[in-house]
């Protein structure tokens, strides 16, 4: 039975797409949101553990050539149903308190998951578009959850409007590559010898679609907008799992895509790219009085330190992009996750970093939290961020590129400012007017304890003996690889 | 290959001939059994028996006024009664009408069918549309969405069919059905068939586009003289076209019932002659039907109609198209 | 090809007819426009304002629930036609395919979006 083969190689998606199903029937039947909650978080668990399973599994390509499963796309549909788990798990009692836990709401988590893994597991150009597609679809709809208020709506519109666009850009690439090469199949593409400017233009085209989806500056401007009208958890999820998601798709396509011929790669434009992204994404968001805008920007800046990594376009710089990604789903989440429990609070807008003042001492494991995850994403050492970064600009620095290296490094130090500064509010300021926060729930608060003992756990990690996780990611780009194959 | 050639343009004329007649008989034939069902005498003035009645009825079009409301889309509304004409008349090009009688055979001839029947409701939005009439939007858009939502559950009937034929030549749907009539196959997909055909001719029960006591006329509101007409027309071919259709794909077409079982070989004349009577037989009986229905039973509310569309027959036909399908691949693997 | 040339030459009869008929009737009516004559009919009182407004939202949900189940059965027709030749695996996954449009068509119908009600709205809720 060849669908059954190809269907366990396929599995996380599999159960996600049912479990998206079973819940929409749900939600249509009314049965109590706490099953629909449990149903999913179930069904995420299950698809964690086949996910972790396949992470040492072995290497290759189902369905036709569609679908790559073990190595590096196994870690990203991990990546991907890891997010999504802990962005599920913090987000029921946010949507409880601002009055928005439709049933719904689950089964356009889990069908965005859907697309997100079968883009992070593609292995031609027509499953990356619809894998692509899956999740965009999804995310127009979560972006408009709050339709009540401008912001909501207009996170929406401007998600939807400018993402197909995007899209548009991504597809003709796609159409272009097709014509050129006569085939949407990576591998297909990877033996090309003759190169053509239509081939060129394609892939350029191509590439303006991926930087539109990571939001890397030029390509930005939806960003902001877009994280702010979107309930925060869901916020959590747009910057976490779908951007991870993309990025894997785009090692695989630089890492397979490409065909191997000198003048070809995109390291240059990517090059550029980063550097814009990083400087712009840590100036603006510098002088952000928001604190959802300012975790937009700084996941803009985010992803030009990834695309250090791309650009190295060495097994190191996957390597490390990899590491970066997981880090950034942690810590990203858990930044997301406290902020959305302060918001749940009505008594101030707590989006607004002025009214931080005084939190520090209100709950103070919430506060400590926050500030674990804050300096986790500025990339202070011995958080899980810091080795992060480190392994993208070493290898940054091997692939010979120092200009990327030193900005990153030197933006990074900028971005250390704009992190601190919700400390400082949180613990150095009277707070304007009296008021209690209610208590975190217990699912919540020990979601993000995980993610925090994730944080610190694996910025210490290289301490410990055990086999590291920056040597399984290496061992995807090595000749052995997990299970004796070939990576990548 | 020229005889064949002169042969389909031969039956291509008879059959458009035929279609435009009866259309006219139709016109008459209802206005008769109206007045029979309500008990009243009905046309008899024009001719013996009022026979002449459709011919002065065109005549009497085609002198009145031609008006275009103001501020209405000219172009628009000059075009909208011609499309469903056409789309009407085409659909006679792959229907068989006997043993080898017809106009075409194209190997897509059930989806040219569909084409065909789903552009007919360009037709109808467009003249509520462009009228610039609230009756006349309110019978447009009720138009559009009901045909659309009848166009599925057709659309899925013929699969049902197409299953068993395996070809969606209109011709090998015919010849598959010399032994058994697909009613008999599959039934839940007549009867789904009939319903959706009577939805989208627009007709009592479901003439929710025209429902002269809420909305004038509908759609053709403010149409007038032979632009009227040809909705008129166009009505009355569809009514002659989707019993042809009923005919063809579920009722044997130009079989005799089981006819692959007992009758005998006969000169292609005398074939061609029985295969043609048979057809028109069968296509006059269900022509009556559609009237029999219209003077019979009420109009429904609009959101009837549509849940009866959505809610009924689509999941119905999809259960059936299903079952079907499972049947025949445990039957045949 | 060959086979489609009839449907050619019939869509040109076709449209000559239609043709023929319109001008017809424009050739022999009369044509003594005045205002009256011309404005929409609105029960014999004057049009109050354009009938071009907007108009429900339960029209656009039904076009495109239409468009998605369209294209299933576009999809199902050449399945249909070679389904015992495609084999036992295809089946199960036209089944799913099936199964999957099904439940979408549930969830709308569930959630009111054809019943056009007051509020034909899918956040409709109770």
């Amino acid at each position: 039975m060849d669908y059954l083969y190809d269907l366990n190689t396929f599995i996380p998606a599999t159960i996600a797409a049912a479990a998206g199903l079973v819940v929409l029937m749900q939600s249509v039947y009314k049965v109590k949101i706490n099953t629909i909650f449990g149903v999913t978080v179930f069904s995420l668990v299950v698809a964690l553990l086949f996910a972790l399973r396949d992470l040492f599994g072995p290497v290759g390509t189902s369905f036709y050539d569609m679908v790559a499963y073990g190595g590096t796309a196994a870690f990203g549909t991990l990546l991907v149903i890891t997010g999504t788990l802990f962005c599920v798990l913090i987000s029921r009692d946010y949507l409880e308190a601002i009055d928005h836990h439709y049933g719904e709401v689950y089964a356009m988590i889990l069908f965005a998951t859907t697309g997100m893994v079968g883009l992070a597991v593609s292995n031609d150009l027509i499953m990356l578009f619809v894998g692509l597609e899956t999740m965009s679809i999804c995310l127009y709809v979560l972006a408009g959850l709050i339709k009540e208020e401008k912001t909501g709506a207009e996170s929406a519109l401007k998600y939807f409007l400018l993402g197909a666009f995007s899209t548009g850009f991504l597809l003709y690439g796609i159409a272009l590559i097709y014509g050129a090469t006569g085939s949407t199949n990576y591998a297909d593409i990877t033996a090309l010898t003759d190169i053509s400017p239509l081939f060129m233009a394609g892939s350029a085209l191509l590439l303006v679609g991926f930087f539109f989806k990571i939001s890397a500056v030029p390509f930005h401007m939806w960003t902001p907008d877009v994280y702010q009208g979107t309930p925060t958890t869901l916020t959590a999820y747009f910057a976490t799992a779908s951007k991870a998601a993309t990025f894997v798709a785009l090692i695989l396509v630089m890492s397979r895509m490409m065909p191997e011929i000198e003048g070809v790669g995109w390291t240059q434009a990517i090059s550029v790219i980063a550097i814009i992204t990083m400087i712009l994404g840590n100036l603006i968001a510098l002088v952000q009085d928001n604190v959802k805008r300012m975790l937009a920007y700084s996941s803009i800046a985010h992803a030009g330190y990834l695309l250090v990594g791309l650009a190295a376009g060495t097994a190191d710089g996957y390597t490390g992009v990899l590491y970066y990604l997981f880090a950034y789903t942690v810590m990203n989440i858990g930044a997301f996750g406290v902020i959305a429990f302060y918001e749940r609070n009505q008594a101030l807008d707590f989006t607004d970093v002025n009214n931080y003042a005084g939190l520090g001492y209100k709950q103070p494991v919430m506060a400590v939290l926050l500030s674990v995850f804050l300096f986790s994403l500025a990339g202070i050492p011995p958080f899980v961020g810091f080795l992060a970064k480190y392994y993208v600009f070493a290898a940054a620095v091997n692939a010979g590129h120092i200009t990327l290296a030193v900005v990153g490094v030197l933006t990074t130090a900028a971005s250390v400012y704009y992190y601190l500064r919700v400390m400082v509010f949180m613990y150095f300021r009277e707070p304007h007017k009296e008021f209690d926060l209610v208590n975190p729930g217990a699912i919540f608060k020990y979601a993000l304890i995980v993610l925090c003992v994730l944080t610190v756990y694996y910025g210490v990690e290289p301490v410990f003996p055990m086999g590291s996780l920056i040597e399984l990611l290496t061992s995807y780009y090595t000749e052995t690889g997990p299970a004796g194959m070939a990576g990548p | 290959m020229a005889e064949a050639e002169v042969n389909s343009y031969v039956v291509l004329g008879a059959a458009l001939f035929m279609l435009l007649n009866s259309a006219a008989i139709c016109v008459y034939a209802e206005r008769r059994i109206a007045s029979f069902i309500q008990n009243r005498i009905g046309p008899n003035r024009v001719g013996p028996l009022g026979l002449f009645q459709p011919l002065a009825d065109v005549v009497k079009l085609l002198l009145k006024e031609d008006v275009t409301p103001v501020q209405g889309f000219r172009t628009i509304h000059t075009i909208a009664p011609m499309i469903p004409v056409v789309t009407a008349l085409l659909t006679v090009a792959v229907i068989p009408f006997g043993d080898g009688i017809y106009v075409t055979d194209i190997n897509a001839g059930v989806l040219y069918l569909l084409a065909a029947a789903s552009l007919g409701v360009y037709g109808v939005t467009l003249a509520g549309w462009a009228s610039n009439s609230k009756y006349s939007l309110l019978g447009g858009l009720r138009a559009a969405a009901q045909m659309v939502s009848y166009e599925l559950p057709l659309g899925m009937a013929l699969a049902s069919v197409v299953i068993f034929v395996g070809s969606l030549s209109v011709v090998d749907v015919a010849v598959a059905q010399e032994n058994w009539w697909f009613v008999f196959l599959n039934p839940l997909g007549a009867v789904i068939f009939i319903i959706a055909a009577f939805a989208e001719s627009n007709r009592t029960p479901f003439d929710l586009v025209e429902a002269e006591q809420e909305l004038v006329g509908g759609f053709h509101t403010e149409y007038s003289s032979m632009k009227f007409g040809m909705f008129f027309l166009a009505e009355y071919m569809h009514v002659v076209i989707n019993s042809m259709l009923i005919t063809t794909f579920f009722f044997g077409s130009y079989h005799l019932p089981f006819a692959g079982y007992w009758l005998p070989e006969m000169s292609t004349t005398a074939k061609a002659i029985l295969d043609i009577t048979v057809f028109t037989g069968k296509t006059a009986f269900f022509i009556f039907l559609f009237i029999w229905v219209r003077w019979t039973i009420p109009r429904f509310k609009f959101n009837q109609v549509m849940s009866l569309g959505w809610s009924r027959l689509l999941p119905l036909s999809i259960l059936n198209f299903i079952v079907i399908a499972a049947i025949l691949f445990a039957i045949n693997a | 090809m060959e086979s489609y040339i009839p449907i050619i030459v019939l869509l040109g009869i076709a449209l000559v007819l239609a043709l023929l008929l319109m001008s017809l009737s424009r050739l022999l009516g009369p044509f003594r426009p005045n205002t009256n004559k011309l404005n929409p009919y609105e029960s014999g009182m004057d049009p109050v304002g354009q009938a071009r407004e907007r108009y429900s939202i339960g029209f656009y949900l039904v076009a495109m629930e239409f468009i998605i189940f369209d294209l299933e059965v576009v999809f199902l027709f050449p399945w249909a036609v070679k389904f015992t030749e495609l084999g036992f695996g295809t089946f199960v996954a036209m089944v799913i395919f099936i199964i999957i449009l099904f439940i979408g068509l549930f969830y709308t119908l569930k959630k009111g979006t054809i019943y056009f009600e007051l509020k034909p709205s899918i956040s409709n809720r109770t």
